[in-house]
């Protein structure tokens, strides 16, 4: 390991921990994982669709009173999911190729091993048991004239701290959309 | 003589945890509170409100749901607090400038006691395993411009309700400390 020039040389276990400590004010802005994921409907190609438009409202509880109906979330989620897809070449229209569904879930999760909490570098002795609340964002792309899912993409990660602040919520969400729409299959 | 001495110095430090703990949970200290607010409005000019249309959404326990008391408490609550940021209920018959709404839930959550941990009250293996289970509430208020129909402010607070719901008066005070505590998060002029 290299240290700094003119820095005391720390050991490693001890440079692990002091690395974890800096994560814990930014956990939820950077150090924590999001695990992203999608499918896609087999045979569909997606190259053949171009425009897009918003579906139905998710009427399901995202299982926290906080988020539920929470028009500063969705909007959130929403404009970033409209300015990914232009990005990538999809228009809005009124009579779409695709409809978008975006779901969020909250649920509290119990850790034990450490991996997805504050000290994920925690050695066996100093691993305990961390509950936090785990959330998952998903983006459905529908196919309007067969009614199918075509697309899924999820992103699913730790929430703690994140919607008691508005602006880590939305680097939360910022980067879970970002991370879900790079995973649509590049358009030829 | 020293070893006595030591050992009730040992105790005293031991009460004083416990105390603190007790002081603490009865302070309400495990009392959260936040809120998420549209960026760019002009707080000051909402001068009256009404309440919005009663909540369908089921509180999750059956001894809230149609509770009357709840809703006096959480009603004058909310009058006497927004009176202080000078928005007052609109009289019969006028339009306001803002509806409330709130909602009122309570869920089981999970804890692992790493508050305990941190304050040191556990050590070692006394802290590992403990993961109890308690009832969490949620009270959340929905601040509606009544011209546009856009929610402008979310406020909540969530705290521990098993000390709550069996004693009324605990619950008209720990009501009052929430509603005081999200509205005085509710932004009075441009900048939140």
């Amino acid at each position: 390991m290299s240290t700094l020039p003119g820095q005391p040389s720390a050991r490693p276990t001890a440079r692990l921990r002091s690395l974890a400590l800096l994560c814990l004010p930014i956990l939820v802005a950077g150090c924590a994982t999001l695990k992203v994921n999608s499918y896609l409907e087999r045979g569909a190609d997606l190259s053949r669709y171009r425009t897009f438009e918003w579906g139905a409202r998710d009427t399901f509880s995202t299982g926290d009173p906080r988020l539920d109906n929470n028009p500063f979330f969705e909007t959130r989620v929403k404009s970033q999911v409209e300015s990914g897809l232009a990005a990538r070449g999809y228009s809005k229209a009124a009579t779409p190729d695709i409809r978008v569904h975006i779901h969020a879930s909250v649920t509290q999760r119990i850790d034990v091993s450490g991996v997805d909490g504050p000290y994920a570098q925690c050695e066996a002795a100093e691993c305990r048991p961390f509950v936090h609340d785990a959330g998952t964002l998903v983006v459905d792309l529908v196919d309007p004239a067969t009614n199918r899912v075509i697309w899924r993409g999820w992103a699913e990660g730790t929430l703690e701290g994140a919607i008691d602040n508005q602006r880590r919520m939305e680097q939360r969400i910022d980067e879970a959309v970002a991370k879900i729409l790079a995973r649509l299959p590049p358009r030829s | 003589m020293a070893a006595p001495k030591r050992g009730s110095m040992h105790r005293i430090h031991r009460l004083a945890a416990i105390a603190l703990v007790a002081a603490s949970t009865a302070a309400c200290a495990t009392m959260n509170v936040s809120s998420h607010v549209e960026t760019g409005l002009d707080m000051t000019a909402y001068r009256t409100f009404d309440w919005g249309p009663a909540d369908a959404l089921p509180t999750g326990d059956p001894r809230l749901d149609q509770d009357p008391f709840f809703k006096d408490q959480v009603t004058g609550a909310v009058e006497k607090a927004l009176a202080g940021l000078g928005v007052g209920l609109v009289p019969a018959g006028g339009k306001p400038d803002l509806l409330i709404h709130y909602h009122a839930h309570i869920s089981q959550r999970l804890d692992v006691r790493a508050a305990d941990r941190q304050l040191g009250y556990c050590t070692g293996d006394a802290c590992s395993g403990n993961v109890f289970e308690y009832e969490a509430g949620s009270l959340v208020f929905d601040v509606v411009d009544a011209r546009t129909n856009k929610v402008i402010w979310r406020g909540w607070a969530q705290d521990r309700v098993e000390p709550i719901l069996e004693n009324r008066d605990v619950m008209a005070k720990r009501i009052q400390e929430a509603v005081t505590r999200i509205f005085k998060q509710f932004p009075r002029s441009e900048s939140p």
